[in-house]
């Protein structure tokens, strides 16, 4: 027995082991009043240290209760006992390497329902378990009851309630520490078919772990890769069949088992909770738990999404970002103020007209360029960041995944997909990078792919949306044809691309008044971070401009582009948007705004422009992310595809409009 | 701080920085959720020191 094999790196904790004090543990979720019992508990004399090999601070302390000294291990907090996080990881690390002779698992009263999952984990590991209910004064403001004792008799382990804030349980805790002696709690069963699996795995276990066989199983089906390696090395020439039964076991409920077990372990606390937690008879229904059921059942969750996006998107971040806003900026101080006056001070100062031109020009860097991102991008994506961040601390998006879920299983994903599909509407560059968080290449393959073609990014949605609210009914359209898009590309993808697709399931946080200091900080970011990334290429693309015009290889353009505008029904100068676009998609519309601003399109070719561009090649950027994340082959395919299709759709547009009128 | 999309809290140094290799730029700041690996936005330095001076100045001893 090498309990105290481990060496420890300061003074005092080596005397602590040295007298073979026992160890005690702390573990719970980061917020329940953890660090307020292990101040209570050790006083002053405390170390804080880093946990050998990582960033995470572990802090150590002594306590003496009945005159036997403990040392109280205060450890990150942990959700789950399969880690996440670093700090997860280090939590279960303390409980496998440091043996403690107690663990006591601090919980929230108010959301005990939520955090028993995991006493639930502990007692199946069998270790030695006190549960600490703090918070009780809270939760007993809200009239929450909770039996206590007949808690700790279901569970089988001691119970303690407690307010650790106000002092009240301290004395039962010390006292259940010194008391302390094995407990045998019942472990709790799950249904007989994975309980059969976990006895053929336990089973083959044979070497000596901290936690029970059972927990480790359980661990072991879940890809825990670090028990994986732990058990590889107990097990010796024995881990190969092991192996082999768990990849069988995991490949069977490769579907769906991570929510089927959550959802087990949720059925066995439902139990446990029954009768021994009251919430009061006449509970009021907050309005945001009203609100989040509004979100979630399609048959008011789809209007409440289209009123979000009317209000959100038409109304503030069109009319108001896009319209009102740039008409000031890129109407009054940029074309009447501004430039005339930058281009007479360039005037004055250069001679030549060519680098006058680079400067002040028709694409010149400061008219084009910084108008562009001055004028017209910078108010639409801060009205788009605005209303953006308030969703986001809403809590509305994951409601949204799992609203868009049924929809998207359709076309081959999941609703875990919105997440990439949201922040498309963002950026799709950074959308793009973020597909490579979804479960399976189709998937990932079908997204990118999605997210190229119909999903317009934050500054040219904006600069769509301001251009066609103009128009009566050029949005609509606009908004249908994206949307027939969106699913008949993705429902061909999901039929051509081989595989299944995977389950979705996430945990709902509480949905809750956005807070303007985290919105603004948001906000604020994220322009930040979008302005120093656009700037430098809208220069960039200018000065390209700028070349392409003296060297009329632009002029060139052009011309070659003209039948294919002219087969869209546009005029050629269109054509101009088309090639800003391949800079950036922002770029193209901006374009765009100005070809309406001058009156050169009517309704119908608005609409029209504006489909093939939203749908038209991806940007620069979003390509080269294309082409790291997928590789050439897929990304030059969809590239290829999209720009077909992009003219395609146009064209057929066009003619649809043309034979029926309606715009 | 607490992800936008998921509700996970987690601390900024926890979060996964996937972006360096992104030709935009070289490597931009969001923090991706360790659990659903959305992006957040990392809180402005300025905002951060302010908020920092607040809590020193607000906690009880
Ligand atoms: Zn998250």
């Amino acid at each position: 027995m090498s309990i105290f094999k481990k060496k420890a790196s300061c003074h005092e904790t080596v005397s602590v082991a040295a007298s073979g004090a026992r160890k005690v543990a702390l573990v719970g979720n980061p917020n329940v009043g953890k660090s307020v019992l292990f101040n209570a508990l050790t006083g002053a004399y405390v170390t804080v240290s880093n946990y050998p090999g990582t960033s995470v601070e572990v802090a150590r302390g002594n306590a003496v209760i009945d005159g036997v000294q403990y040392e109280v291990i205060d450890t990150p907090g942990m959700y789950s006992i399969l880690p996440i996080t670093e700090e997860e990881r280090v939590a279960r690390e303390i409980l496998l390497n440091e043996r403690p002779h107690l663990v006591i698992h601090v919980l929230d009263a108010r959301n005990l329902e939520r955090m028993l999952p995991m006493t639930l984990q502990l007692i199946e590991a069998e270790l030695p378990l006190v549960l600490v209910v703090n918070i009780m004064d809270e939760a007993a403001r809200l009239g929450l009851e909770i039996d206590i004792p007949e808690l700790s008799r279901r569970l089988g382990i001691p119970v303690i309630g407690a307010a650790t804030a106000k002092k009240v349980g301290l004395s039962e805790i010390r006292a259940a520490i010194a008391s302390v002696h094995p407990v045998t709690a019942p472990v709790p069963r799950y249904a007989p078919e994975l309980e059969e699996d976990l006895a053929e795995i336990t089973e083959l276990l044979r070497g000596e772990y901290i936690l029970s066989r059972k927990a480790m199983a359980l661990l072991l089906l879940q890809g825990d890769t670090e028990v994986a390696e732990l058990v590889a090395k107990l097990e010796g020439d024995r881990y190969g069949t092991l192996e082999a039964c768990v990849r069988e076991k995991r490949f069977k409920r490769r579907d769906s088992f991570h929510l089927d077990l959550s959802l087990e372990r949720k059925a066995i606390v439902q139990k446990v909770l029954d009768g021994t937690f009251r919430v009061p008879a006449v509970r009021p229904v907050t309005w945001s738990e009203r609100l989040s059921r509004l979100t979630l059942r399609p048959i008011t969750g789809v209007p409440l999404l289209i009123v979000v996006l009317y209000y959100g998107l038409y109304k503030f971040v069109g009319e108001f970002g896009a319209g009102t806003l740039v008409d000031l900026l890129e109407g009054k101080v940029f074309e009447e103020w501004f430039n005339p006056w930058i281009t007479g001070v360039v005037n004055n100062l250069i001679p030549w007209e060519i680098i006058r031109e680079l400067f002040v020009g028709e694409y010149g860097v400061i008219t084009l360029g910084m108008r562009y991102a001055v004028g017209i991008i910078l108010p639409i994506v801060a009205t788009f960041f605005l209303f953006f961040s308030m969703l986001e601390d809403s809590g509305y998006f994951p409601r949204l995944a799992l609203l868009v879920d049924r929809i998207f299983k359709k076309v081959g994903l999941t609703g875990r997909a919105v997440i990439p599909m949201v922040l498309g509407f963002g950026c799709d560059t950074m959308a793009t990078m973020v597909t490579r968080t979804l479960e399976t290449v189709r998937e990932r393959v079908i997204a990118t792919l999605l997210l190229a073609l119909a999903i317009p990014c934050s500054a040219q949605l904006g600069v769509i949306l301001a251009l066609l609210s103009k128009a009566p009914g050029a949005l609509a359209v606009w908004l249908g044809c994206l949307l027939l898009i969106f699913l008949l590309v993705g429902l061909l993808a999901a039929r051509v691309l081989p595989g299944e697709t995977p389950m979705f399931y996430m945990e709902l946080p509480p949905m809750r008044l956005p807070q303007w200091s985290n919105v603004l900080t948001k906000t604020v970011s994220r322009m930040q971070w979008y302005f120093m990334e656009i700037l430098p290429l809208f220069i960039v693309a200018s000065v390209l401009l700028w070349l392409g015009k003296i060297t009329h290889f632009f002029e060139k353009m052009v011309d070659a582009m003209t039948p294919v505008m002219g087969a869209l029904g546009l005029p050629k100068e269109t054509a101009v948007s088309f090639i800003f676009g391949f800079f950036r998609r922002d770029y193209g519309a901006a374009g765009l705004y100005d070809l309406q601003t001058k009156g050169i399109l009517n309704p119908r070719q608005l609409t029209v422009a504006a489909v093939t561009l939203t749908l038209f090649i991806p940007c620069v950027a979003q390509f080269l992310i294309m082409k790291k994340e997928r590789g050439w082959k897929v990304s030059l395919s969809i590239g290829l595809f999209v720009s077909t299709f992009a003219f395609g759709s146009g064209w057929v547009l066009n003619q649809v409009l043309l034979a029926t009128g309606i715009l | 701080m607490r992800c936008g999309f998921c509700g996970y809290e987690f601390r900024e140094e926890e979060g996964n920085q996937g972006c360096s290799s992104c030709p935009m730029s070289s490597g931009c700041k969001m923090i991706k959720c360790p659990r659903c690996n959305y992006e957040n936005p990392p809180e402005p330095k300025m905002i951060k020191t302010v908020k920092k001076l607040f809590r020193r100045g607000g906690t009880p001893k």
